[in-house]
């Protein structure tokens, strides 16, 4: 097995502890930072995302999953800004005003980092306002992802959208959107650029609006 | 939770039989499958004559030792069987048991002083069981004054507080975790232990108040038991309790036990 293929192990397996080392050994026998990367991070997460899709993993390997790859990730981002390298993207993930649920939205959060994005977190209840100054402050954002896990928060998705509309900067960003009771028909509904039954599928989601 | 694999002992009428007929395999099927099931301790029980208990425990122990890795717990009503059978045994383990009765603790305690070895202690006396928590303390507060006089740290004792049959009980398991908490209070580190199947003596559909009783007695402080880690239902409830009392971050050892097959969910039947 591969220095690199060794991380990928690692990471999908949620081994926490060994990988920043693996990582660094890797850089050390020479493999190259974006492989490390590309391979041992966004492809083991892509794996660990597959398995919990298909009901073969369960959340909390998924956390551990992603966990061991931010591990790897703080040895790798030195190396790599060094070299100038720029995550895939930047995104702007958060849920909702009235909704307080953060378990599904950090999970595509990690998830969506572990396809190689840069992902700003507003946290909790975040108002409309809050998207539209966070989208302010970082012109580069090319996704905003919002999230509701009540019926009854499902209306603030809408109300964000429009408010992002009236601020003139629908065009500036795709917008995708999650959450229990979500479905694609509400998607299209409010005008949504796409959504994602599951982390794993929000990733994907996240690397295809890039395209 | 420590595991005191019960499986291996003469009371139980086939393991009567391989010790009877001198039957390894048969023994150390059973030793491979618990330490394979996790068993912290095997439970080596030899239940014969008095007069041939030494080499049966002997025997005993040496083909277990021989088979897995996992260290022993030698078990006796009889200490000065237990000082015979230490020195065969390769590495450390437990002693089971002693109890304030008799000779036992002064027996006992000075041959492992300086050792690594544990030693399962029951909270009766020469007066026998207390009848009530507070004189099951001073028994164990009098065994802790030996256990400091030979040097034996708490994290080395299993305390047993006696767990008796539930259907003859006025008040439930109270007594008993009475008994659990104040011991934990003044020695975080010691391990409360016990039978676990005691407690359903008598009643039917024992598997039932079984796992009650330990979800409770692990609430209490409980973190050591003597029973069959082949019980994956009673296993899966033992996996879930630490996972409920916060003992297992992100439930990672109930998945990894579901995953290496050492607990289930029993079939529903309907």
């Amino acid at each position: 097995m591969s220095k690199v293929q060794e991380v990928a192990a690692a990471v999908e397996n949620g081994k926490v502890k060994i990988v920043a080392g693996l990582v660094q050994e890797a850089l050390d026998e020479g493999c190259a930072a974006d492989e490390i990367l590309n391979v041992g991070m966004i492809g083991a997460m892509a794996v660990v995302g597959e398995k919990f899709k298909n009901n073969e993993i369960f959340v909390p390997e998924m956390l551990i999953a992603a966990r061991a790859m931010k591990k790897g990730i703080e040895v790798l981002t030195p190396v790599l800004k060094a070299q100038g390298a720029e995550p895939v993207g930047r995104l702007i993930l958060g849920t909702v005003a009235g909704d307080l649920h953060d378990i599904g939205k950090n999970l595509v959060g990690m998830m969506i980092e572990g396809a190689g994005f840069e992902v700003i977190d507003l946290g909790v209840d975040v108002p409309a306002e809050k998207f539209i100054e966070a989208m302010k402050e970082n012109p580069d954002v090319k996704i905003v992802a919002l999230s509701a896990l009540l019926t009854t928060t499902m209306p603030a998705i809408k109300d964000t959208i429009d408010a992002i509309v009236a601020s003139g900067l629908r065009d500036t960003v795709k917008i995708m959107i999650g959450g229990a009771p979500v479905t694609q028909a509400f998607a299209d509904e409010v005008g949504a650029d796409g959504y994602s039954e599951d982390a794993a599928s929000a990733a994907q989601l996240a690397t295809k609006l890039l395209g | 939770m420590i595991i005191i694999g019960e499986k291996i002992n003469g009371s139980i009428p086939s393991v009567a039989k391989a010790i009877a007929e001198k039957n390894e395999d048969f023994i150390r099927d059973l030793a491979v499958k618990q330490a394979e099931a996790g068993a912290t301790f095997i439970d080596v029980c030899a239940s014969v004559a008095p007069e041939i208990e030494v080499e049966t425990l002997k025997w005993l122990i040496n083909v277990v030792q021989d088979a897995v890795d996992t260290p022993l717990s030698i078990d006796s009503p009889n200490e000065k069987c237990l000082v015979e059978v230490i020195p065969v045994c390769k590495k450390p383990g437990l002693v089971n048991s002693v109890s304030m009765e008799g000779n036992k603790v002064d027996t006992i305690f000075p041959i492992i002083a300086n050792t690594k070895w544990e030693c399962f202690a029951l909270l009766s006396d020469d007066k026998g069981i207390p009848r009530t928590a507070e004189r099951r303390l001073e028994v164990f507060d009098n065994l802790m004054v030996k256990a400091k006089q030979y040097g034996i740290a708490p994290a080395r004792l299993h305390i047993d507080p006696l767990v008796e049959m539930l259907c003859t009980s006025e008040d439930g398991i109270s007594m008993v975790t009475t008994v659990i908490r104040e011991i934990k209070s003044r020695y975080p580190s010691i391990h409360v232990s016990g039978a676990i199947s005691n407690i359903s003596f008598n009643l039917p559909a024992r598997k039932l108040v079984n796992m009650g009783f330990v979800c409770l007695a692990m609430n209490a402080g409980m973190d050591s038991g003597i029973f069959d880690p082949l019980d994956k239902t009673l296993m899966g409830i033992i996996y879930a309790t630490e996972a409920l009392l916060g003992y297992d971050e992100l439930c990672i050892e109930y998945i990894g036990a579901y995953r290496e097959g050492i607990i289930a969910a029993p079939a529903v039947k309907k």
